[in-house]
């Protein structure tokens, strides 16, 4: 098959993009970069995530000017990310310095240091606010004022706590497999294609900046029989995490010459997975396995979908195809999928044009076995 | 004191004191810029809990610049887009670099700020525990 090149839409296009910028301006209204920032969290975290690019502000900028269409302002941060330098790496970022600002867990009523909601929709009635409607800034300032007031009774913690992971306790309890601190450096997608099989690293990296609607629905998949693999979450957090680079020059490698550059929100999950293993009479005995989970800002189900996916592609099955890792890591990325879904609607006029013929031979009864 | 703790304290605290260090360097030194604030990218690296193993969680942009003052470098690196932050932190970096006297008159001013940091941190942790469940189990 070759690509033949053609002339003439040009001025049409030229149109289109025109016609595109209408659509956005029609309406006579600007959206700033600041408003999507205080008022669209979830859109910007899903962005960020999807486009494995941190930054509120391109993602907001990317999301105005994209009219709120993820697949595109997703597309939009990752081309934008590949005109940028990458001077640094940052030092292991440690599960365990997350500033948490929620913490739940299904698998246990009482742990050490409490179930801390935090901010969620996990509790709201779904039912439409109309009164967001005739939403006046007085009425929130006014409400925002309340709620500083309400919160100036509170005694402050002496300092800033922070909480072991729930599975740290069953580990020292002996309920769960400890593993070695694994220093062995991963490999990074960006910069090295998939080879199959794929290493740990490799998974999560793919996962983790996975489309949320893709990895949501394959975590779905395997809980309803396409996979075997149904969990209980161990630990959901949703917090802060430093990040440190190293000084370029190698006499100033001690970590306290590294440089703290900021932080990061990302929402983090422990999976228990209940798994059937031989044990040294022969007989089966119950064990417990952890899928990881994480991702760029607050969205807890893809975190909890990574989870089990994790889980799925460390135990390989080519009966389901949520344990196929060929069939998740290479369908799961948002601008790969949308990209080659998209491209169907250009120009194919070659490629038609050849099956039509080939359809009108047959019907003419000219194969070649009839002559 | 060390770059790890006055990075975290000038980035986490009040910008108005970068600023305010920068600015006294600025004023009694020649500052010459080697690198103008430009962006750029950290690929982040991360520790998984489950087997202990390293992966990459992606990349977050990042401000950088870079500061010559009495033939030290200094450098500048803050996360998002903050072109004045990442120079003023050079400016700094560069003055502890050369040990210039101001450095130690800085001492108390960052070890104050630090603490003013912790505080809000530990009030904002205290406001969210506002939400922390108290189990009761009822009788049925």
């Amino acid at each position: 098959m070759g690509y033949v090149p053609v002339k003439g839409g040009t001025q049409a296009i030229e149109a289109s993009i025109k016609r595109l910028k209408y659509e956005r301006l029609k309406g006579q209204e600007i959206i700033e970069i600041k408003t999507i920032m205080s008022t669209m969290r979830g859109m910007i975290d899903q962005v960020m995530s999807e486009s494995s690019l941190y930054s509120p502000y391109l993602a907001a900028l990317s999301i105005k000017q994209a009219e709120g269409s993820m697949e595109e302002a997703v597309f939009l941060m990752r081309a934008h990310r590949s005109t940028l330098p990458r001077p640094y790496y940052s030092k292991t970022v440690e599960p365990e310095t997350m500033l948490v600002e929620r913490r739940v867990s299904a698998s246990f009523k009482d742990i050490p240091g409490g179930q801390v909601l935090g901010a969620t929709y996990d509790y709201t009635h779904r039912l439409l606010d109309l009164n967001l409607i005739e939403e006046k800034l007085e009425e929130n300032q006014q409400w925002l004022q309340n709620y500083q007031e309400e919160l100036r009774d509170i005694e402050d913690f002496e300092e800033v706590k922070y909480f072991p992971k729930v599975v740290d306790y069953l580990r020292e309890e002996g309920l769960f497999e400890e593993y070695e601190v694994n220093n062995t450096p991963p490999i990074d997608i960006t910069k090295q294609s998939l080879q199959f099989p794929t290493t740990r690293s490799e998974r999560l990296q793919v996962l983790t900046r996975g489309q949320t609607g893709t990895v949501t629905s394959l975590g779905y998949a395997s809980l309803r029989g396409y996979g075997q693999v149904h969990p209980t979450v161990g630990e959901v957090r949703v917090g802060t995490v430093p990040i440190y680079v190293e000084h370029p020059n190698k006499m100033e490698h001690s970590a306290e010459d590294e440089f703290y550059i900021g932080e990061i929100k990302v929402t983090e999950v422990e999976s228990f997975v209940p798994i059937n293993v031989k044990n040294e009479n022969n007989e089966y005995e119950l064990e417990f396995e952890i899928g990881y989970g994480i991702c760029y800002g607050q969205n807890e189900t893809k975190a909890i979908a990574m989870s089990i996916l994790d889980q799925c592609l460390e135990h390989t099955d080519s009966d389901f195809p949520t344990h196929d890792e060929e069939f998740v890591l290479l369908h799961i990325d948002s601008v790969e999928s949308t990209g080659f879904i998209s491209h169907l609607k250009l120009p194919h006029y070659v490629t038609f044009q050849s099956k039509l013929d080939s359809i009108r031979q047959v019907k003419k009864g000219v194969q070649g076995n009839e002559s | 004191m060390k770059r790890r703790r006055r990075t975290e304290i000038l980035i986490q605290g009040d910008e108005r004191l970068a600023d305010r260090l920068a600015q006294s360097i600025i004023d009694t030194y020649e500052c010459r810029e080697i690198v103008a604030p430009q962006y750029g990218l950290t690929m982040i690296k991360m520790r998984e809990s489950a087997k202990n193993s390293l992966f990459y969680i992606g990349e977050v942009l990042i401000t950088e610049a870079k500061v010559e003052i009495d033939n030290c470098i200094g450098i500048g690196i803050v996360v998002g887009m903050k072109d004045e932050l990442a120079k003023q932190l050079a400016i700094i970096d560069a003055a502890y670099k050369a040990d210039l006297p101001e450095t130690t008159i800085w001492e108390s001013q960052l070890i104050e700020a630090e603490q003013i940091i912790k505080k809000e941190q530990a009030k904002k942790q205290a406001e969210l525990f506002k939400t922390k469940v108290s189990f009761e189990t009822m009788e049925v």
